[in-house]
């Protein structure tokens, strides 16, 4: 009986599959027909920088995975990379530090996410391209004019709303933030905020948030694609560029616009050092016998458990490591407000200080305690001497 | 001799609510503390600790009997056959009474407030703000339990809360919420507790004996 219903499942399941494969194939002819040829061969990028045919398809499986698709999409995967450099691109810059994009360009040594990147067919992008002032400008007008409603418009930075958005104003034409932001974004088929600033704002909506800094969506009142992170990892910008590719669609996102394959479970349901956490087990200061031996950080302040990221499966630096494994806790950098809202970064939550002061929700609720406990006690010896008279009576009777 | 009458107060349904209710937060209060303030564990080997786990299961556990037990009391206020207390609740309106009953408490008069209603017009106000902070404790839990238990029906209720996840802004505040509304419990039973031997010592109908045996003695009329 469980082994009919699990073929049924099976039977179920792999029509949807391959329903949703036919979709992808569509999708991807589709593609041929409508987009500019890639400027490369992409197998020939790869070969000049070192990177073998047997990397590549062992990214194509770890990609895969990454979107929760089953194997036989590996191909699709890789033909979508192929198509990769197709996609134009125009990368703005806001109120930020460049960190996302330095996150997403450096490191150790190539690797497939870094190439896709560098071959990304980059219409604009203020920190890498060559072009500066009016060139500048007539480089982002030019990719306005030639691919209307084709472009993935990339947003790295929040957004300042006071003072009419002066406090950023960009290129020869001293356009506000936000004056380019609606200009590029009306016409883009699709809006990316990649990291906190463009998602939410971050530290720069940070209390008391001089600016009026908020995230791009926020800002504009549009739908866009949120890869939150301080800085995100490479892999879910890179994947949820291919999950567009494949099936011609933004991938399911959750209620602050996060693809959900990478920001579906929190930091904690896949946490390395979550059996020290169950276990009872915590690192109660740094470098004591706890942490030597890797137990939990939730005393040190980790706020895995409010944290909704994929950084434990995927890691950051070729998967070599990350913030929980390197011994300090999560901050939650993918989480709305989380200067504000996470803060303070190494001691657990209930530990914010309230207006300013030294003191916690936890010392006042304990003053009011003890208190209570003493204004009861002056209560009772009060009553006892007004209904003093009470109790003589009662006696009579 | 005063004529002494016994009346019946609380049926059996309310009393049952009152006590499951009262030993639900105490012990969500204690592992509730055990998970925000939790002491290491140092003696034996990982895998054979669970302390955190069983703790939070039966914080989770209480938590949901605590929701049943809201849902229960607040079926009772409305439809119970014995007597259904919703309007109650509202004792406070009469604000007159409120103000007589506040002197009384802060022995400034003897004379106590009119007994209109089921409860006075404080008692009123606090057992309808309990009832309130209930709602939003279990609301906030459901929301921290959902997220952390991925699998049967606190992953059906999940989708439910997780819009007011969003609009508390998210879980580190949702977290930071329940933890307040945490010590409110802790002041009310205080409170609480010293009101009910209070009026036992004032009154003397036997106001805490009420809440097991249902009984309360009147004297005369009132």
């Amino acid at each position: 009986m469980a082994h009919q219903k699990s073929a049924q499942y099976d039977r179920v399941v792999r029509k949807q599959y391959r329903e949703l494969m036919d979709r992808c194939k569509v999708n991807l002819d589709r593609m041929d027909s409508e987009l500019p040829p890639p400027v490369e061969d992409f197998q020939d990028v790869l070969k000049d920088r070192g990177v073998s045919r047997r990397s590549f398809i062992k990214w194509t499986s770890i990609m895969t995975g990454a979107l929760m698709l089953p194997p036989m999409f590996k191909p699709m995967v890789a033909r979508a990379a192929e198509q990769f450099s197709r996609v134009p691109v125009v990368w703005l810059h806001m109120a930020e530090c460049t960190g996302c994009s330095e996150a997403l360009l450096r490191t150790s040594y190539p690797n497939i996410d870094d190439i896709l990147l560098d071959t990304i067919s980059l219409e604009y992008h203020e920190t890498l391209m060559a072009a500066a002032g009016d060139q500048a400008e007539q480089c982002l007008e030019k990719a306005l004019h030639d691919f209307p409603g084709k472009f993935v418009c990339v947003v790295e930075g929040a957004i300042p709303l006071a003072m009419g958005g002066k406090y950023l104003t960009l290129g020869p034409k001293g356009k506000t933030g936000l004056q380019l932001a609606r200009e590029v974004t009306s016409k883009a088929a699709m809006t990316i905020c990649i990291g906190s600033c463009s998602a939410f704002g971050n530290v720069q909506a940070a209390k008391p948030n001089p600016t009026g800094a908020v995230g791009v969506g926020q800002a504009l009142g549009i739908e866009t694609v949120n890869i939150a992170g301080c800085p995100p990892n490479p892999n879910n910008f890179v994947g949820t560029i291919l999950h567009c590719l494949m099936f011609g669609g933004l991938p399911a996102l959750d209620g602050l616009g996060r693809p959900v394959w990478a920001y579906g479970k929190r930091i904690h349901d896949y946490c390395e050092r979550r059996p020290h956490y169950d276990a009872g087990e915590f690192v109660e200061e740094w470098g004591d016998d706890g942490a030597k031996k890797g137990w939990c950080l939730y005393k040190v302040g980790c706020k895995g458990p409010y944290t909704f990221a994929n950084c434990g499966r995927i890691r950051f630096n070729d998967a070599i490591s990350w913030p929980i494994m390197a011994g300090h806790g999560c901050i939650g950098c993918t989480e709305p407000n989380f200067w504000d809202t996470m803060a303070p970064l190494e001691k657990p939550i209930q530990d914010a200080t309230i207006g300013g002061g030294e003191a916690t929700v936890d010392h006042i609720a304990m003053g009011l305690t003890v208190a209570t406990v003493a204004g009861i006690a002056a209560h009772a010896g009060a009553t006892a001497w007004v209904h003093r008279d009470d109790k003589d009576t009662a006696n009579k009777e | 001799m005063e004529n002494i009458v016994p009346k019946k107060e609380w049926s059996v349904a309310i009393r049952y609510n009152h006590w499951i209710m009262a030993f639900s937060i105490f012990a969500l209060i204690v592992t509730g503390f055990y998970i925000a303030f939790p002491f290491t564990l140092t003696q034996g080997e990982t895998v054979n600790k669970f302390f955190m786990g069983n703790t939070r299961g039966v914080h989770v556990f209480f938590g949901v009997i605590l929701l049943f037990l809201f849902v229960w009391r607040l079926y009772l206020a409305a439809f119970s056959r014995f007597h259904a207390d919703w309007k109650d609740f509202f004792a406070w309106t009469d604000i007159n009474n409120t103000v007589k009953q506040i002197k009384f408490y802060l022995l400034v008069s003897k004379e106590p407030p009119a007994h209109k209603y089921l409860y006075g017009p404080l008692q009123s106000l606090a057992y309808g703000g309990l009832l309130f902070l209930v709602l939003l404790i279990c609301l906030t839990g459901l929301i921290l339990m959902g997220a952390g238990y991925h699998a049967g029906w606190t992953a059906l209720i999940y989708p439910v809360v997780k819009p007011f996840e969003i609009i508390l802004g998210g879980l580190a505040s949702v977290r930071y919420i329940h933890h307040v509304l945490t010590w409110a419990f802790v002041l009310f039973i205080i409170v609480h507790v010293y009101m009910a031997f209070w009026y036992d010592v004032i009154f003397k109908e036997g106001t805490v004996s009420s809440m097991i045996s249902g009984v309360v003695f009147r004297k005369g009329d009132h």
